[in-house]
């Protein structure tokens, strides 16, 4: 090992990584196709000519295309409809897709490089049902606030944060272990749903709305709740990418993680409550959005390998691009109608959910986890 | 005997009372069957009633009901609002109502309706988030009114089991509304008050006629009840409320959609730019639901301030108050200068 360190990497390793670097390219540069090509779909068709003239209309503060619409037969109402749908619709909401994706992403590629688990996922320690109440609260006690704002997304936010706080408090102390944590959050999340369905049994008008929360949805998309989960998004997901090199040791061991210096106990709790937040502010901007979380970082190992320094900050790449081509989806195969996003990750998360189960039962580790 | 000579072999005691038990286990059933099949037969035969009538109800249902039946049981707002109408109010003894929030009537009837139609929670036969039918039985109705807020099964459940026929009221354009009232009042014995209420309903739908008859164009419009982040929900093709709105004159902003309940996102009202935006309010459900919508204050109907908040009930119960109070109130928001 030392040997193979000393004289450098082999040929056939060195073309390994520079096919792992490729494709890291060509996901991005995809990803970023695709988001452009998102701008074309939405609930409403509008010709590829007027998309474009828009966005760069609205880059560039009006310099370029001054009237969005030129050189098309759009008529001028519907050129500054066209106009408000692009830019203020469906690129927010392209962009929250990225943003909540990449987030669910790194939570999840975070959590099972904690738990040692491929099955953990970012909703694994109740997160979702305490946003589900917070967002309830709003919903069924119609409170004037109602949908206005933030108050919706903060209070969700709030649920979901106490929630993963809760578990970590509960499961402190001499009760810390993995196990411990891990059945807490499905205890809790237990408990919280009978809550949730105890309050929607006696409150049905709020259910409607209640239902949107929890089957997911980018309908909360603006300009103002994209800088807020952005800002957020990001700081968490620095914040949780250093700690990869950590995870990378817990894999081994936590005796062999100690013996090098990481203090697995409290790694563990920091990137639980790192990957709880990231989690929080998914859940308070678009519900509760299924296997993003779980399928991202297992894409990641498949192609990239095991180390969690990549798999990270590659589970949030991968994250945002299948959040995003969820979105896509909808519109492709259902033009014109809206359906909860979580619909269509599920479609693709459950095959593979079902593929990974099967690998398991026949032996394969998928990777180091 | 054996015939080898060998003397028999008694039972075990354990089997010799284990077929007493049976033996007995047997009895106790057949007694408790004969006991329901003779109870049942007692129930099937009804209270005394002047006669029976055979009548078709908007699903296509051929039920036979008691002539002038005593005691009702109503499921739908809207039928009540017929019963109530026609002075029949005494013989409801049961409505729907959802679990047992605020007594159960405030999720099914607003509190206007409660206080004219002299509403208890006694009267509550639990029909949502699951079917009481012991509730029902309770009032022991002779018949029961219900429009599909009542699933196909708890039909099948009341007029089967409970034997309680069940005549279905949902009419599925606002002329039949009229057929309703007139099936309610022959039930009843009451056909001429029925004719009466039908003479208003009748006059409510010329005047519409009239004031829509000499519009050269349409306007766009967009009815909705509900709010959500995603979007409006409306009408479309197919749906009770469209027929409410090509009456009033106007076209729905989901007049092209694909289902007959859609919910348009923000980007479709904005492409179908209504001129004029109605919404239903009450149930939990203001202003500010709306308000609060995507876009909302950049649909031009807002920003002309072509708003019009009306009881969410004209729009969603089909019955004579739709045509009586919804229809006059659509009109004058559709065409302010004509109605």
């Amino acid at each position: 090992m030392g040997a193979t360190a000393r004289a450098g990497p082999t040929p056939s390793a060195e073309r390994r990584g520079r096919r792992r670097w490729l494709l890291l390219v060509a996901l991005v540069v995809g990803g970023i196709a695709l988001a452009a090509g998102s701008t074309l779909l939405g609930t409403v068709a509008i010709p590829p000519q007027v998309v474009v003239q828009v966005l760069l209309h609205e880059v560039s503060g009006g310099q370029l295309y001054p009237d969005p619409c030129a050189g098309t037969n759009v008529a001028p109402r519907l050129c500054g409809a066209y106009e408000v749908i692009v830019w203020q619709l469906y690129v927010p909401e392209i962009l929250l897709a990225l943003i909540v994706g990449a987030g669910l992403g790194i939570s999840g590629g975070a959590l099972q490089g904690v738990f040692r688990n491929p099955l953990a996922d970012p909703f694994l320690l109740g997160i979702s049902s305490g946003g589900t109440i917070g967002a309830a609260v709003i919903y069924v006690y119609r409170f004037e606030v109602a949908q206005a704002d933030l108050f919706l997304p903060l209070f969700a936010f709030v649920g979901a944060v106490a929630t993963g706080l809760l578990v970590l408090g509960v499961a402190r102390g001499r009760f810390s272990s993995v196990e411990t944590l891990l059945l807490t959050g499905v205890a809790l999340a237990n408990l919280l749903s009978a809550v949730l369905s105890l309050v929607l049994l006696y409150n049905p008008v709020g259910s409607e709305q209640v239902t949107f929360w929890l089957l997911g949805g980018l309908g909360l998309a603006t300009w103002e709740v994209d800088g807020i989960a952005a800002g957020g998004v990001l700081v968490l997901a620095t914040l949780l990418v250093l700690y990869g090199r950590a995870l990378n040791l817990i894999q081994l061991g936590h005796d062999v993680a100690q013996s090098a210096g990481v203090d697995a106990r409290r790694v563990r709790l920091r990137v639980i409550l790192l990957a709880s937040l990231t989690t929080a502010i998914a859940v308070a901007f678009t519900g509760i959005i299924g296997f993003v979380g779980l399928v991202s970082p297992h894409i990641v190992r498949r192609l990239w390998g095991t180390s969690y320094r990549v798999v990270l900050p590659g589970a949030a790449v991968v994250g945002a691009i299948f959040l995003l081509a969820a979105r896509d989806a909808n519109y492709l195969l259902f033009p014109g109608s809206l359906l909860p996003i979580g619909i269509f990750t599920a479609f693709a998360g459950v095959p593979f959910f079902l593929y990974l189960l099967y690998r398991q039962r026949t032996g394969s580790t998928m990777g180091s986890v | 005997m054996s015939l080898n000579g060998a003397p028999p072999v008694p039972p075990p005691r354990r089997t010799i009372a284990l077929s007493w038990f049976v033996v007995g286990l047997l009895i106790v059933a057949g007694v408790a069957i004969a006991g329901t099949a003779a109870y049942s037969a007692l129930r099937s035969s009804g209270p005394a009633t002047p006669g029976n009538l055979t009548v078709t109800d908007d699903l296509g249902r051929t039920v036979v009901v008691p002539l002038d039946p005593e005691r009702v049981a109503v499921l739908s707002p809207s039928i009540m609002d017929i019963m109530f109408r026609l002075g029949l109010r005494s013989h409801v003894v049961g409505v729907d109502c959802y679990a047992a929030a605020d007594g159960g009537l405030a999720e099914d009837y607003s509190p206007d309706q409660v206080a004219l139609w002299g509403l208890s929670s006694s009267m509550c036969i639990q029909i949502g988030p699951t079917f009481a039918p012991e509730m029902l039985e309770n009032l022991t109705p002779q018949l029961v009114l219900a429009s599909t807020i009542v699933s196909v099964a708890e039909v099948e459940t009341i007029s089967t089991t409970l034997k309680v026929p069940v005549v279905m009221l949902q009419p599925p354009t606002l002329s039949g509304i009229l057929v309703d009232v007139d099936l309610v009042g022959t039930i009843f014995g009451v056909s001429s008050e029925a004719a009466a209420l039908n003479a208003k309903l009748s006059a409510g739908l010329y005047n519409a006629t009239v004031v829509t008859g000499n519009l050269s164009t349409l306007p766009t419009v967009l009815v909705t009840y509900y709010a959500d982040p995603n979007g409006y929900w409306t009408y479309g093709p197919g749906s009770f409320g469209e027929s409410l709105i090509e009456i009033a004159g106007a076209i729905g902003a989901g007049a092209n959609a694909t289902l007959p309940y859609p919910e348009l996102s923000p980007a479709q009202v904005l492409v179908a730019n209504p001129s004029v935006i109605v919404y239903g309010v009450g149930f939990g459900v203001n202003e500010s639901t709306y308000t609060a919508g995507p876009l909302w204050s950049e649909f031009s109907a807002v920003k002309n301030g072509n708003l019009t908040g009306i009881d969410s009930n004209w729009l969603t119960e089909p019955d004579p108050t739709m045509i009586l109070d919804g229809l006059p109130t659509l009109l004058a928001a559709f065409h302010p200068s004509a109605a």
